[in-house]
């Protein structure tokens, strides 16, 4: 195995609160995909 | 058009200028920028499918479809927590090649193959789905549409490897965003007027074609929350963490964290751009329900079924039921209580195109889109969203045969063909796989053009042999103590159970990817608990 660095993110100090923005952005996304389909149907 | 894609071409060779080692040629050195990968990642996935086939779906069945997406963002989390870093410290040129340093040289072949052997059938679909547009657009037959489109993409490819392949996806990507937005900018701008984007999603909601999240839970339902979320994040685990056509992409990252910036930005930006695609199905969905469509949007079936004697029979139910549901709707964008009758007529309309398309054989999901753009669009936007698509078939289709080459290159003849040579013969030898998996593209895509939707086969064949393959790299990752003749089994046992799946119907193909996957990790952990002690790396 090739000795790699594990950078930081760019932004918010650590990969595991992107990953955590990432699941918060798919839950408030498919939230507003249900109440476009409510208002529509 | 023909300048948009000469200069694109023309700026990815120039990036690869002094492509000249194998490392260059199939993995850029490992020197790209992570907006570059990410874009070009999109731009391997946006095929010229995603337009033409997904707003056909859009038109078809809603937007139910964009469900399947929902699972991506999570898959994108795994790939970075394992894979990325895995790939990276292990310095390899394919996601196969890790495989042999973890179990042993069988197991490496066997998913070779069985990668080789899924994306060649891929890759025929993807170019098929260009041809299309080009014989409609030229009238062309589809066989020389296919070929010219192969040779302009076999000739770059074979030039300026993965650089060229990933600054032509960055510049295409552009420019499928600049065709999208614009094309559904101009599918709400010419709806009739009074009409709107209010009454367009008053009618498309009527019609149940505004289903972006479906809660009801059924095994054999293609598309539902639950299908996408779990279904979709196995078949997008397996495809951006096992799949050398994705795997190839991020492998050219200068860094982890520039290969995980690419991968998270496609977490963000998929299900956003296939919502809009959607959108603009469905926005076309109702302006061809005040605009009279074709009885079928294919012009050779049209033309075929215009020779048969029940052909105006068939015209006239449509007549007569496109009439009932453009006065409902009408009526109903105006406030009025219509919504039975338009359902009534919309039923009537399904009927009648099933029994013309039965009678045609054919399937005109993927001719919707294209009519709609070549028949109501201005001369300037159709160049652009024909550039656009083109744009698109051309950077699947490069991505794909420049990953099959560098798996038949690296997991195959140099494994067990010609382990030691110059490294000017094995990138002599990558160009001439380049070129032969070109060429192989271009005669699978004639049995391609038949297959109804072909985003959707594109996926049904890649459910096929993904759950097995993820189900390998799982037991590789986090099951240490699993050896290579349990994993070799494993995968073996995972491929039969998901035919026999499919052979006997029991679920959809989202969720062969999951049980595939288990069976795997189930029978290689159950094979390793009988072997005395675990086999380690390459032995």
């Amino acid at each position: 195995m090739k000795q790699v660095i594990d950078e930081p993110p760019p932004f918010l100090g650590s990969w595991r609160r992107i990953y955590l923005l990432v699941i918060l952005y798919l839950i408030t996304l498919i939230t507003l995909f249900w109440f476009f389909g409510k208002a529509w149907s | 058009m023909v300048l948009t894609i000469t200069a694109i071409i023309s700026y990815g060779l120039w990036r690869a200028r002094g492509t000249d080692t194998t490392d260059t040629y199939l993995r850029a050195g490992k020197t790209m920028p992570w907006y570059a990968m990410a874009l070009s990642i999109m731009a391997t996935q946006a095929s010229a499918i995603t337009f033409i086939s997904t707003t056909g779906q859009g038109y078809v069945d809603g937007m139910r479809f964009v469900q399947f997406y929902f699972g991506l963002p999570l898959a994108m989390i795994v790939v970075c927590m394992t894979a990325v870093p895995v790939f990276h410290r292990a310095n390899v040129y394919t996601a196969y090649e890790y495989l042999e340093k973890r179990f042993d040289a069988k197991t490496r072949t066997l998913v070779s193959i069985i990668f080789l052997i899924q994306r060649g059938l891929a890759v025929g679909l993807a170019l098929a789905a260009p041809a299309i547009v080009l014989t409609v657009l030229l009238g062309w037959p589809d066989q020389i549409t296919t070929l010219v489109m192969g040779v302009i993409v076999i000739g770059y490819t074979v030039m300026g490897g993965v650089k060229a392949i990933t600054w032509t996806d960055f510049q295409q990507m552009l420019i499928m965003m600049a065709g999208l937005g614009t094309a559904l900018i101009m599918a709400i701008n010419l709806l009739p007027e009074g009409i709107g984007l209010t009454g367009a999603l008053t009618v498309a909601g009527a019609a149940g074609k505004l289903n972006p999240v479906t809660t009801d839970f059924s095994w054999t339902d293609r598309y539902n929350i639950w299908s996408g979320l779990f279904g979709g994040m196995f078949l997008a685990l397996s495809y951006f963490g096992c799949d050398q056509s994705q795997v190839q992409r991020y492998l050219t990252g200068s860094s982890i964290a520039q290969s995980r910036l690419s991968l998270l930005f496609n977490a963000i930006a998929k299900i956003p751009m296939q919502f809009l695609i959607l959108l603009t199905g469905t926005i076309v969905f109702a302006f061809f329900t005040f605009i009279q469509p074709p009885l079928l949007f294919h012009p050779g079936d049209m033309a075929k079924l215009r020779q048969n004697p029940d052909y105006p029979a068939i015209q006239q139910r449509f007549d007569n039921a496109f009439r009932q549901r453009h006065e409902a709707a009408s009526k109903m964008v105006h406030g009025e209580q219509t919504r039975a009758e338009f359902k009534s007529a919309q039923q009537e309309i399904d009927a009648t195109r099933k029994q013309a398309s039965k009678i045609t054989g054919g399937n005109d999901t993927n001719y919707i889109f294209l009519h709609f753009v070549t028949n109501y669009l201005p001369p300037g936007i159709v160049g652009l969203v024909i550039a656009a698509i083109l744009g698109a078939a051309m950077s699947v289709i490069s991505g794909e045969v420049n990953s099959l080459a560098t798996v038949s290159v690296i997991d195959i003849y140099k494994r067990l063909f010609r382990p030691v040579a110059e490294d000017g013969h094995y990138l002599w030898v990558s160009r001439a796989f380049t070129a032969f998996w070109g060429v192989y593209a271009v005669l699978t895509a004639q049995f391609a053009k038949n297959l109804g939707s072909l985003v959707e086969a594109v996926n049904l064949l890649g459910s096929f042999f993904y759950g097995g393959i993820l189900g390998v790299f799982a037991l590789a990752v986090y099951f240490p103590k699993v050896g290579a003749n349990a994993a070799f089994i494993g995968v073996l046992t995972g491929e039969a159970a998901i035919f026999a799946l499919h052979f006997t119907g029991a679920a959809s193909f989202l969720w062969y990817n999951v049980a595939g996957c288990i069976v795997v990790i189930f029978t290689g952990l159950l094979i390793s608990s009988f072997e005395r002690e675990p086999q380690s790396a390459g032995k």
